[in-house]
């Protein structure tokens, strides 16, 4: 079935519901959202879902905290029937080594004079905050009370929700096969279930972002790298920050419902679109966990799963238009924290296809910074 | 009632043990599920649903369901239908969703 649309989004995570939202609140008619398989069914629905301020740069941490702001009255504001279950509190980021109590402390600084209530605490206090976590292990922390995390598919939800009231049309289990462009200008969006004439596109398709930009001729320099998670039985609730460290490699919460949410980086992993699980991470993860918070050793795992992260040169966003293609907008390479950013992704991108003047600082993350070589240097990502 | 098959485990009834339920003194045969020797005694709730507090009984009784997550030697969520009677066991009704030490 051919139809045609104003805007179409392409990927059903929380960026595009989030732009969708944005896009029909400021009376945009006629958006659709293109989505493969269901909501959240990507990076969205696979990740660790955290929220942190705590960020090295001026830039990051004002997002960050937009988000922070606008997560605390998620539920109110997208007037949504359940609940994002955001849970604040805090990200105990521990410092295992010289390099990091020094970088923490000038973080901490920064962040201080942007509004952000985070301190530098002893391994002492750490484990006041968290009492079953080994702090011989540890040299210090970073601790902010408001970080925390949330429910992605509750969240993405409340997004889509929102946006379908105000008139927003999602195709769920529709796949994107090509885009038309014509003189340079966007002109439709080919499917499986027929074509959509448009004149904007908005390329929120997470560790699939490459693919679509290559459909209208764009190579972005994105790559796709797996990162592995896994959840464990429910317990009652024990910890309340998410539990992190750079050098150490790991993060870990305990959702609402009780269960613990953790994960690690590996740099030996696939460069490429697998989600497959592997034993090795398994491994890996206890060992880690065990570590650092040893009662978790008696906890029974329920399953581990892996999504992508979609990967630019400097671990930043790509936001806004691509200048060789006219009606071409770009919402990808988070690199990791794309869910966290959600609000601003939504703000942001519905603002660059409006020409609106941009509400929070994002100039810094256009795709051009590629070419003129000034990339962002944020010393604060896993 | 007593267990004495089951479709996927096997278990030796072994001599007879001393154990307590909830301070209870019982006994059951060394080596058979916790819920069996349980279900000899006539105990048929092993534990309560979350947010209505229903009562739970033996279910899947092969380790998969979590409807028979009990207390034992004061570890929480142990699944009484996969887990061999010892000698002096304390079993306990587990409540909540059981706490880490």
């Amino acid at each position: 079935m051919n139809k045609s649309a104003s805007v179409v989004i392409i990927g059903g995570g929380i960026s595009g519901c989030a732009i969708a939202y944005n896009l029909a609140k400021k009376g945009v008619k006629d958006v659709i959202i293109i989505e493969k398989e269901y909501l959240s069914s990507g990076a969205t629905g696979r990740c660790g879902a955290g929220i942190r301020m705590q960020w090295g740069t001026e830039m990051n941490c004002r997002l960050a905290k937009y988000s922070v702001e606008f997560f605390e009255t998620a539920n109110e504001v997208l007037e949504y029937a359940g609940d994002v279950e955001f849970k604040q509190g805090g990200y105990l980021i521990i410092a295992a080594t010289e390099k990091e109590v020094a970088q923490f402390q000038k973080n901490i600084k920064l962040q201080n004079s942007l509004g952000i209530p985070s301190r530098y605490i002893t391994p002492q206090e750490a484990k006041e905050i968290v009492p079953h976590m080994d702090e011989t292990q540890i040299l210090g922390a970073a601790f902010n009370p408001k970080d925390g995390h949330l429910n992605p598919f509750h969240t993405t939800q409340a997004y889509a929700d929102a946006a379908v009231r105000l008139g927003v049309e999602i195709m769920k289990y529709t796949e994107v096969t090509g885009i038309k462009v014509e003189n340079g200008k966007i002109a439709g969006v080919q499917t499986d279930k027929g074509y959509i004439s448009t004149p904007v596109v908005v390329n929120a398709a997470g560790g699939h972002a490459q693919i679509i930009s290559e459909m209208v001729g764009v190579k972005l320099p994105l790559y796709s790298e797996r990162h592995q998670i896994l959840v464990t039985e429910a317990v009652e609730p024990m910890q309340g920050p998410m539990f992190m460290s750079f050098s150490q490699n790991i993060y870990c919460q305990q959702t609402p419902h009780g269960s613990f949410i953790m994960g690690r980086g590996d740099p030996t992993e696939p460069r490429d679109l697998r989600v497959t699980s592997s034993w090795e991470f398994l491994e890996e993860m206890a060992k880690t966990c065990i570590r650092f918070l040893p009662p978790l050793k008696d906890i029974r795992m329920v399953r581990q799963w892996a999504g992508l992260y979609n990967m630019s040169p400097d671990a930043q966003p790509i936001y806004g238009p691509v200048k060789d293609v006219e009606g071409f907008f770009l919402a990808c390479g988070y690199s990791g924290h794309g869910f966290m950013f959600g609000p601003v992704t939504g703000v942001v991108v519905s603002e660059s296809i409006l020409g609106e003047e941009h509400t929070i600082p994002v100039d810094a993350l256009s795709y051009d910074r590629f070419e003129k070589g000034e990339l962002i240097l944020e010393p604060s990502v896993v | 009632m007593r267990i004495e098959s089951h479709p996927i485990l096997t278990f030796e009834k072994g001599k007879i043990v001393k154990f307590t339920y909830n301070g209870k003194e019982m006994e059951g045969y060394e080596g058979e599920p916790i819920a069996a020797a349980l279900h000899a005694q006539g105990i048929k709730v092993l534990g309560y649903t979350h947010h209505r507090n229903r009562p739970r009984g033996f279910y899947c009784a092969i380790g998969n369901c979590s409807s028979c997550l009990m207390v034992v030697n004061g570890k929480p969520n142990v699944r009484t239908c996969v887990e061999k009677l010892t000698e002096g066991a304390v079993v306990e009704t587990q409540k909540g969703r059981g706490e880490l030490k």
